[in-house]
């Protein structure tokens, strides 16, 4: 506990921890700005159906996680390689070994808090993704829709945890790659390199490539059709349904972390 | 039998076909500041990691505060502190959160000790300040700080004085000596004789990953045969062809310029070479018998101030 709660302190004040979420509220809010004003300037009467999905609750709110989702994903890989791959860079694991700390628990104790940190950022983010749709739709001149409705706001808790869940694999592999490496940079680049090799995948490997993270992470998050792309992330012939994407990705979470563990147990520690 | 603070034996470690360690064998007792010397790559710092369990030997046994340590025993770690290499810390926390951050690992910690540390390194100041902008040698007492945290038994440091301003490198022998005075043991392994000569007991030197000397530092100078003489340079040449009668040519070295001889002779016969010169009407404005820390380095090691190489001189300790 005393590791977790230190690591934290130390996360909140890294500064990558502030430009990953700037990086990511900045580009929701230069989207929908962007958005709004070719809304605004475009046909008076003519609406196109992305637009007012986009600024019409309650599918905003889809769409929002939607963003968060596919866009933290690719972040959460880069500041969890960040996170480990700096334990190494900086000797700081080598300074914790030394006075006889268990390696097991520090990289457990460091993962957990980057978990945390990416649960808060999630939230942060959505927060201000709310206020951000709210004000490019005013701006785009689309009636806000029905902030309250019931069934979407219902289903939001789970949704919010299991995007959290899948953004947390995610950043479990970037954590695991950085370990391996023993290098920020190095995790990062392969971080990125992983991140769009599966993309590309879908052509090689169009029935494996389902279980692959990232795939999986998608899968595992059912938006539903109101959220348009979201709706098709995860489908596709021979798609995973969300509960046994959710299977798939805690797997490759624990699989992740496990490789971590016994990588950074067995490892000689450079000066 | 003298207690050990830190005892290896047989300690074998190899990079590849590269063996950075050869059957070292270590002994250092309680509560002694122990100068751990050897040329560049000669296995110092794989000994330093071996001993924190950053990495593992291939053969041989390792004993810290009298009991085995290998895979397994990290809690013995919780009575040493170490400075390995160069001080480790998280650039945009201050030289508090980065104590405190390090407090939370490994043995637990007073919470008073970070201030403590602070003051005593000299740090308090500038202890709010990101460790980015700290100079070396602020890093450094920083580091010294942090092996410090759980008031560890016995000190490990690498190069303490790296980056060292001379008033720091005062302050920092002051340091060692009064945590010595305490009852801690220190082993430091430096480059800088001069302040090994001034901080240690006992040394142990180390070339191609063997140990050729370990002892009290009196008595392995006291024991080396050599005999140090300083006159005018004009008179060298009358001195050595005097000299000739009782020492050979190729135990004769000459720095002609600035007056300096010296003679491969036992100590004891310091007074018969004093009583030669004073025949030859030669009279010596320095003598000194036994060997300097420098030029025991360099004939163990067989190391040259060109190159660095070395040629291991045998094994040998001295009681």
């Amino acid at each position: 506990m005393r590791i977790f709660s230190a690591t934290l302190r130390k996360l909140v004040r890294r500064p990558a921890t502030w430009v990953t979420l700037g990086l990511m509220v900045g580009l929701l809010a230069l989207i929908l700005l962007v958005l709004a004003v070719t809304t605004r300037e475009g046909p008076a009467g003519i609406r196109r159906p992305m637009e007012l999905l986009l600024f019409t609750f309650p599918t905003a709110y889809l769409f929002i996680l939607e963003f968060i989702l596919s866009l933290g994903g690719l972040l959460s890989v880069l500041y969890a390689a960040s996170v480990a791959g700096s334990e190494w860079g900086w000797g700081t694991l080598k300074a914790a070994v030394a006075r006889g700390e268990s390696r097991w628990r520090y990289t457990l104790a460091t993962f957990a808090a980057v978990a945390v940190v990416l649960g808060a950022g999630i939230a942060v983010a959505y927060t201000l993704g709310v206020g951000l749709d709210l004000l490019a739709g005013r701006i785009a001149g689309v009636d806000s829709g029905n902030l309250g409705d019931a069934t979407v706001l219902g289903k939001l808790p789970e949704q919010m945890v299991r995007t959290w869940l899948v953004i947390v694999e995610q950043a479990a592999i970037g954590f695991a790659i950085a370990t391996v490496a023993r290098s920020q940079l190095a995790g990062i680049g392969v971080g990125i390199g992983l991140y769009f090799g599966e993309q590309f995948a879908t052509i090689f490997l169009p029935d494996q490539v389902r279980y692959l993270p990232f795939h999986a992470a998608n899968a595992a998050v059912d938006l539903g059709a109101a959220a348009g792309g979201a709706a098709t992330r995860g489908a596709g012939t021979g798609a995973l349904t969300p509960e046994e994407a959710l299977l798939v990705v805690a797997a490759w979470l624990i699989g992740a972390l496990l490789l971590s563990c016994l990588f950074t147990d067995r490892s000689e520690i450079p000066g | 039998m003298t207690d050990l603070a830190l005892a290896t034996h047989g300690l074998a470690k190899r990079y590849g076909a590269r063996a950075a360690l050869d059957g070292l064998d270590l002994a250092v007792p309680t509560g002694v500041v122990y100068g751990f010397l050897g040329p560049n790559g000669a296995g110092k710092t794989t000994t330093m990691r071996l001993l924190t369990g950053l990495i593992h030997q291939d053969a041989g046994t390792i004993e810290l505060l009298g009991r085995p340590f290998g895979r397994g025993d990290r809690r013995r770690l919780f009575d040493v502190g170490a400075l390995i290499e160069s001080p480790a810390f998280y650039p945009f926390l201050s030289a508090r959160e980065n104590l405190r951050v390090l407090a939370a690992t490994g043995a637990p910690t007073r919470r008073t000790r970070v201030e403590e540390l602070l003051d005593l390194v000299g740090l308090r100041e500038r202890a709010g300040d990101k460790v980015s902008g700290y100079s070396l040698g602020m890093k450094q007492r920083l580091g010294i700080a942090a092996t410090l945290l759980s008031d560890p038994k016995l000190l490990l440091l690498d190069e303490p004085a790296n980056g060292l301003d001379p008033a720091g490198i005062v302050a920092m022998r002051d340091t060692l000596r009064h945590l010595a005075a305490t009852g801690k043991t220190i082993f430091v392994s430096s480059h800088i004789l001069g302040e090994v000569r001034q901080l240690a007991d006992m040394v142990g030197i180390i070339a191609a990953g063997r140990l050729v000397r370990e002892g009290r530092l009196a008595d392995l100078l006291e024991s080396e045969g050599v005999i140090r003489l300083r006159g005018a340079p004009d008179e060298v040449a009358a001195a050595v062809a005097a000299l000739g009668a009782i020492v050979a040519p190729a135990q004769v070295g000459v720095v002609v310029e600035a007056g300096r001889i010296t003679l491969q002779l036992s100590a004891e016969r310091a007074s018969e070479v004093n009583r030669l010169l004073a025949s030859a009407g030669i009279f010596a404005s320095g003598l000194e018998a036994g060997s300097d820390l420098e030029t025991l380095f360099l004939q163990l090691t067989g190391s040259t101030a060109a190159d660095g190489t070395f040629n291991p001189a045998g094994v040998g300790r001295v009681a």
